[in-house]
């Protein structure tokens, strides 16, 4: 129902998003996953009606909104990344300023404001001014001014950043629900993993502007069909043991864990017992090692090199 | 709209810090200013040396004996008429005059030349001398007829001044107060003697050319500081702004397809609401404080608060101009400081902070035609001569002003959010 076509804008020189091809079908939960400055919320922007692209296009059924933006801003419920309400007024005050301009009708807009209040757990605080609430709260007022007008398409731009684990939970938890009983179509943005993989079907990855894969959690992984990963505890940590097994013809990468180190290998290539030696080699042993499944965090360090939370 | 309006009424209504600021600073501006100023002025009259010239065309002998004549036209016996002479000449109005002029505590703030008419005119151009008095043909003739024989004369002594001045109004409070005194002494003198008559100098008994009324340093600052602190509620609304866009609460307001006109009327009207009562309340207050403006008519305060309202609207068309700048800048800091910097020159221009007289002449040009300078200049005019007909160009260049603002701010307002 939502589709964007060869999406770029270039700030000045810089080029934050870069013929970006994205859809949402109707009912998916979609995540949008990437490091900050990857161009989540850009993207989000240009998609919403805010920012005009520098080319490619956006469409709603077809349809571009370019020109004409007023129908996808009626289908469009918008979760900024930042917290856009007015601190001097009071939860309750700021839903029934937005519910107004969002034309809800008046006699179904108290209704309707008690019925996002319940969703986002904020009924019995209503009456306080949002500039005393904590930032999980603001958070969650944030989400509940975007589905006043009940949106078809909900985008949320990173809405746990820098909140409670309780407030954050209550957010997976308000969104996981909003698609799954009211099938609500989501656009779900973030930098957490695994918020994504717990709540979208599928998931575009993206790093400097490009997407540089997507697809359900199942083909995302399978790109890392070529590859083991293997976790080794030492009795002692070794920095000649790391440069050792980096030498090593089948290994692709090497990365220092809490526990010990994490190898990836090509797959098949069974480097067991040269890992065994390689320990012996610098004075150290291998306590225990484990085979892993991969996960997305693997796939994303895959393919940019880097992990989400740089 | 109305949601608009209302929501931008409530947020200033919460700032209670910002509500207080801007009802109590001014009058307590009002009346801080009023005691350590108006004392310093009123003490002025030491430093205060008015220079007068008077122009004497009276010829005193010849009046005294044009009276003396008179008499005999009258038919009264000589030992009267003995009688009725001696009066006259201690009264000798002239030398009464002079006496005045010369006593030596008028001494010290007034200093008097004789000049004649054409070099007074002259002087009073050249700007030598503040205003001159004219003791008209006949003077000494006419009063003893008024004031002895009661006749009716027409007769004034007269002060002529280039323009309006503390100075002027100094000499003219003094001369009234001389001819008062003079009108109190026959009074008492008649009782004394008996007499039934009460003698009074000439009817109309001085006579000011120009600038009859002057207004006062409490009116001054009164008008002077609230049209200060309602352009500065332009800027506190406008500041609002920067912080809506700011804040991604303007992005929000976009997303929801409204109309943005709504929003900027929104910010207009709200603008206009404040200011107009910030205005009101702060001359209401100073009016039961201090009586700013006392046994003033009704016809007075409606002119007042026409122009009040003209100007309130001006301010409010500058707020809605400021916020769509404010939202087509990337750099809204810089935005909301050149708003304060061109509210500031504005207030300085317009004589907000000292009267415009002291200011170069290019910038009093300039000044007059800011929207804070021509409102206080048609009030301060208002308060002197009171004159319906020199409000109506004044509020009409401030509706326009409040148009060009209004259409201008809705030409540039962005669509979007972010640009
Ligand atoms: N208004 C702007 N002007 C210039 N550069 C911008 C602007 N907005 C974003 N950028 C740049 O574009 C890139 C992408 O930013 P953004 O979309 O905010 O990333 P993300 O949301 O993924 O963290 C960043 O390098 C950022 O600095
Ligand atoms: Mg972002």
């Amino acid at each position: 129902m939502l589709e964007t076509i060869k999406l770029s804008k270039t700030f000045k020189e810089k080029k934050a998003v870069d013929e970006i091809d994205m859809y949402l079908d109707e009912g998916e939960s979609v995540g949008l996953l990437g490091p900050n400055g990857a161009g989540k919320s850009t993207t989000i922007s240009m998609i919403s009606s805010l920012l005009k692209p520098s080319s490619g296009d956006v469409k709603l059924n077809g349809l571009s909104t370019i020109k004409n933006p007023s129908e996808i801003r009626k289908v469009l419920g918008v979760v900024p990344q930042e917290i856009a309400l007015y601190e001097e007024l009071s939860a309750y005050e700021n839903l029934k300023f937005f519910g107004k301009i969002y034309k809800v009708k008046k006699d179904i807009l108290e209704e309707r404001i008690q019925e996002v209040l319940e969703m986002v757990g904020l009924k019995e605080r209503q009456k306080e001014l949002v500039k005393t609430f904590s930032g999980g709260m603001k958070r969650r007022v944030n989400i509940a001014a975007a589905l006043l007008h009940k949106p078809k398409i909900l985008i949320l731009d990173e809405p746990t950043v820098g909140i409670d684990p309780q407030s954050r939970n209550h957010i997976l938890e308000t969104v996981k629900k909003l698609n799954e009983e009211t099938g609500m179509t989501i656009l779900y943005t973030s930098h957490y993993m695994e918020e994504v993989e717990q709540l979208c079907n599928r998931v575009y990855i993206m790093d400097h502007g490009r997407v540089v894969a997507s697809g359900s959690k199942q083909e995302l992984l399978s790109i890392l069909s070529t590859e083991d990963t293997i976790q080794v505890q030492l009795s002692k940590k070794s920095d000649a043991l790391l440069e050792a097994i980096k030498g090593m013809a089948a290994v692709r990468q090497v990365e220092d864990t809490n526990h010990g180190i994490r190898v990836i290998s090509k797959k098949g290539s069974n480097i067991l017992a040269d890992l065994v030696h390689a320990a012996e080699n610098v004075g150290t042993q291998i306590t225990h090692f484990q085979m892993e499944d991969p996960s997305l965090e693997d796939v994303f360090l895959h393919l940019t090199g880097k992990t989400l939370r740089d | 709209m109305g949601s608009f309006l209302k929501k931008d009424l409530l947020i200033f209504w919460r700032d209670r810090k910002e509500v207080l600021i801007a009802l109590l600073l001014p009058i307590v501006l009002i009346v801080v200013l009023n005691t350590a100023l108006s004392g310093m002025f009123s003490k002025d009259g030491d430093s205060i040396d008015i220079q007068v010239g008077i122009v004497e065309e009276d010829q005193a002998l010849e009046g005294f004996e044009q009276f003396a004549e008179s008499l005999n036209n009258l038919g009264i016996d000589e030992a009267e008429k003995e009688a009725i002479l001696s009066q006259a000449s201690s009264i000798n109005p002239s030398e009464m005059l002079n006496s005045f002029f010369n006593n030596p505590e008028i001494k010290q703030v007034l200093t008097t030349r004789v000049v004649s008419e054409a070099e007074a005119l002259e002087l009073v151009e050249e700007g030598e001398l503040h205003a001159f008095v004219i003791i008209p043909e006949e003077f000494t003739y006419k009063v003893l007829s008024s004031i002895i024989l009661g006749e009716e004369v027409d007769v004034a002594l007269s002060i002529q001044a280039e323009e309006q001045s503390t100075e002027l109004s100094t000499l003219q409070n003094m001369m009234n107060d001389f001819i008062e005194s003079i009108n109190l002494e026959f009074a008492l003198g008649s009782i004394a003697e008996g007499e039934n008559q009460e003698p009074k100098l000439p009817q109309g008994g001085i006579e000011v050319i120009e600038g009859v009324e002057t207004f006062s340093f409490t009116q001054y600052i009164t008008i002077a500081m609230s049209t200060l602190f309602a352009l500065f509620m332009a800027q506190t609304l406008a500041v609002k702004t920067v912080t809506e866009k700011r804040e991604r609460v303007f992005n929000r307001i976009i997303l929801t397809g409204s109309n943005p006109f709504h929003y900027l009327m929104g910010k207009t009207l709200s603008t206009f609401i404040l200011s107009w009562l910030q205005i009101m309340f702060t001359i209401t207050i100073t009016q039961l404080l201090f009586d700013v403006f006392p046994d003033k008519s009704l016809e007075f305060w409606l002119g007042l608060l026409l122009v009040i309202t003209a100007f309130a609207l001006t301010v409010a068309g500058l707020t809605a101009l400021f916020t769509s700048i404010t939202l087509n800048v990337t750099d809204t800091n810089a935005a909301s400081g050149i708003l304060t910097l061109v509210i500031m020159s504005i207030a300085v221009v317009g004589g907000n902070f000292t009267p415009i007289q002291i200011l170069p002449t290019f910038l009093q040009r300039i000044g007059e035609w800011t929207p804070n300078g021509m409102s206080l200049t048609v009030l301060l005019e208002w308060i002197q001569l009171s004159n319906p007909g020199n409000l109506v160009i004044p509020i009409v260049i401030l509706l326009g002003y409040f148009l060009v603002f209004l259409v201008l701010g809705m030409a540039i307002f962005p669509g979007r959010g972010r640009n």
